[in-house]
This record gives structure tokens, C-alpha cells and sequence, in this order.
């Protein structure tokens, strides 16, 4: 607020004697006059008041656009936080189907020889016990030489678990990705409550708000959880208390 | 043993369907929600569904709820398994209210899926 300028000077009561003066000899000009000096007075008060008040808004509100990081926020920041977020999906997606590929034609090559050993070793016991014929014999030391050349593809294994290795790097990048979107979440709150304050509005606890599927998703630890069970177990427990 | 398994996130449905498959069950089929699964299921005699619950267009449990509300005998009474990260309890006794047969809870390993899938099994013989 502006200081309250001197009413009571000198200046001012000689203004209200002339004004008396005026009054009591019926010289309504002159007192018009005084009246209208008097009143000039009180406005330019009122409106170096508001004058000051509109300076203190306006610099509330630039100053908080102006650090610049609000707009950038709007503009910038949250845009580019989808993006990030986006690109932790593809990531992770990429991720998993690398891993699973490489899985996927691992497991056959894995089964394959399983299985040759398992009857080579079978056939070998044979061997051992001498119940094999001469035919079965050579049949046998083809399956062996079969085995061996077979016993290649281990090398393709390898390649799959190097494949499955590399996929990993998600978990660095992904990491830093959502790191940065936390500290932007955190800047976002704080921006706020600082908007929430500049207005004055009174800070209101709000339920918190599900979206729109109304289902939790997974449990993340850390959050508090109501009602919830921590795996498998507890699920069992329940579904058993239950009569299941 | 035709199994439909019922989830939107693909790479979700490939380790099912490689567990499954590592388990000795080849016959299996995908959809990724309960829209696309619901057709398959009246269509294609499966003996088991495997269900996440969120899912967009017809989540895992109005899917339960539409197979046990089914005309089919069949269909009616096929074995649900459901795989899921909803972990709270009104969900799980509501599934099981919904005449789920098992419930898993992601993450999960290749043993749980084993064990609630032969429990599954030993019950309806």
C-alpha cells in the first residue's frame, strides 16, 4: 500500500480556511475551485494506490512467466516429456521382443540336442552292454558324428544370450529418460503451488483421482497401496479363505 | 488342449505362450482384448483362457463375467486363469465371485503359472 500522504499540512488547512471564506461570502467559483483542489489531492492518492498495485500484479505475473520456466513447461518441457516417456514404451518394447526372439530360437536348438543326447546316451548303454548289432553300430557312430556337427548350433545359443545381453541397455537409458521426467514432475509442482498461491485460493485437499479405467495396475513399491496383496501368496491365501 | 490367451500387451502374450508352450501346450491362440477374444472363444472349442484384467475395449473380467454368462454349455464352464497386475483384494474376491479358477499376480515365474494351471486341471479331472 502507498504511504498515506499528509492530509493535516499547512498547505491544506489554508485551503480549507479560503474554502470557509468562500463559502460564508457566496463565492461558489472560488469554493468550486478549492473543492476541486482538495479532491485532485485525494485522487492522485487513490491513483498512485492503484497505480502500485497494478505494477505489484503485473510483476507477480511476468515474474512468474518471466523465469521463463513456466512457458517453457507449457511449451517445452511437458511435449517433450510425452516424447521421452513415449520412447521409454519403444524402448522397453524393443527390448523385450530382441529378448524374446532371441529366446524363442534358442529354446529348439536347446530341445534338439536334449533330445540327440539323451537318445545317444541311451544307444551308448546299449553299446556298453554289448546289445548291439554291427548295423546299429555304424547307425550309432553316424548319430554321434550327426551329434557333433549338430553341437554347432551351441554357437548360435551363444550369439542369442549376447543378443539377450546387449537388449539390457534399455534399463540405463530408460532409467535417465524417467529420472529427467520425475525432476520435470517436481518442477511442475512446484510451479503450481506457486500459482495456487499468486490467485490465494486456499490450498485444498482433493481426493486423489484414478483414471479412467479405475483399476490400480500394478503395485509399486513405495506408493501406498490400500487393500492390496503383495503376491502370489497372499493372492493364494485370499482365494483359499475363500474356499477355493 | 486349445488355449486362447488374452492380453493387450504383446510381448505378455509371447512369454505366456512360451511358457505354455515350454509346459508341453503348442495349441495356443492370441487376442488382446476381451472384444476380440470373446468371438474366438464362441468360434474355436478352446479347453482354457488365460486373461489379463486391464485391458482397453472389454477388460479380463467382463470377459469372465460374458464366458460364465455364455447359452454354450462349453463355453459356460471353461477353466479362466487369470494373469493380471490388479492386486487388490475386492478385485480378487470379485473374480473369484466371477467363477475365475485361478488368479495370478504379475510378475510371475514359470513355476507359479505350472502349478495353478495343474491345479486347474486336477480339478476338473
Amino acid at each position: 500500500m502507498v504511504e498515506e500522504k499528509e492530509l493535516i499540512t499547512d498547505d491544506n488547512i489554508a485551503r480549507v480556511k479560503d474554502l470557509l471564506v468562500c463559502m460564508e461570502s457566496g463565492n461558489e467559483e472560488d469554493a468550486i475551485e478549492i473543492i476541486d483542489e482538495l479532491t485532485t489531492i485525494r485522487e492522485t492518492e487513490l491513483y498512485q494506490d492503484m497505480g502500485k498495485l497494478t505494477r505489484e500484479l503485473h510483476d507477480a505475473i511476468s515474474n512468474f512467466g518471466m523465469d521463463d520456466s513456466i512457458n517453457k513447461l507449457a511449451e517445452q518441457s511437458i511435449p517433450d516429456a510425452r516424447e521421452r516417456l513415449n520412447y521409454v514404451i519403444s524402448k522397453t518394447d524393443e527390448a523385450a521382443n530382441k529378448t524374446l526372439e532371441a529366446v524363442e530360437e534358442s529354446i529348439p536348438i536347446c530341445n534338439d540336442l536334449n533330445k540327440q543326447a539323451l537318445e545317444l546316451h541311451a544307444t551308448w548303454q546299449k553299446f556298453t552292454n554289448r546289445e548291439l548289432s554291427a548295423d546299429q553300430f555304424r547307425q550309432l557312430s553316424r548319430d554321434i558324428n550327426d551329434f557333433f556337427v549338430n553341437t554347432y548350433e551351441i554357437s548360435k545359443i551363444k550369439d542369442h544370450l549376447t543378443s539377450v545381453l546387449l537388449a539390457q541397455e534399455y534399463q540405463d537409458l530408460t532409467g535417465q529418460i524417467i529420472k529427467k521426467v520425475i525432476n520435470l514432475v517436481a518442477e511442475v509442482e512446484d510451479k503450481l503451488i506457486g500459482l495456487i498461491q499468486i490467485t490465494g485460493a486456499p490450498q485444498v485437499e482433493t481426493k486423489k483421482d484414478n483414471d479412467s479405467s479405475g483399476l490400480d495396475g500394478p503395485v509399486v513399491p513405495g506408493l501406498e497401496h490400500k487393500d492390496t496383496v503383495s503376491g502370489q501368496d497372499e493372492v493364494d491365501d485370499l482365494l483359499s479363505s475363500l474356499g477355493f | 488342449m486349445k488355449i486362447l490367451v488374452v492380453d493387450d500387451f504383446s510381448t505378455m502374450r509371447r512369454i505366456i505362450k512360451n511358457l505354455l508352450r515350454d509346459l508341453g501346450f503348442n495349441n495356443t491362440s492370441e487376442a488382446d482384448d476381451g472384444l476380440t477374444a470373446l468371438p474366438m472363444l464362441k468360434s474355436g472349442n478352446y479347453d482354457l483362457l488365460v486373461t489379463d484384467w486391464n485391458m482397453p475395449g472389454m477388460q479380463g473380467i467382463d470377459l469372465l463375467k460374458a464366458v460364465r454368462a455364455d447359452d454354450d454349455e462349453s463355453l459356460k464352464n471353461i477353466p479362466v486363469l487369470m494373469v493380471t497386475a490388479e492386486q487388490k483384494k475386492e478385485q480378487i474376491v470379485e473374480a473369484a465371485q466371477a467363477g475365475v479358477n485361478g488368479y495370478i499376480v504379475k510378475p510371475f515365474t514359470a513355476l507359479i503359472l505350472k502349478e495353478k494351471l495343474e491345479k486347474i486341471f486336477a480339478r476338473i479331472g
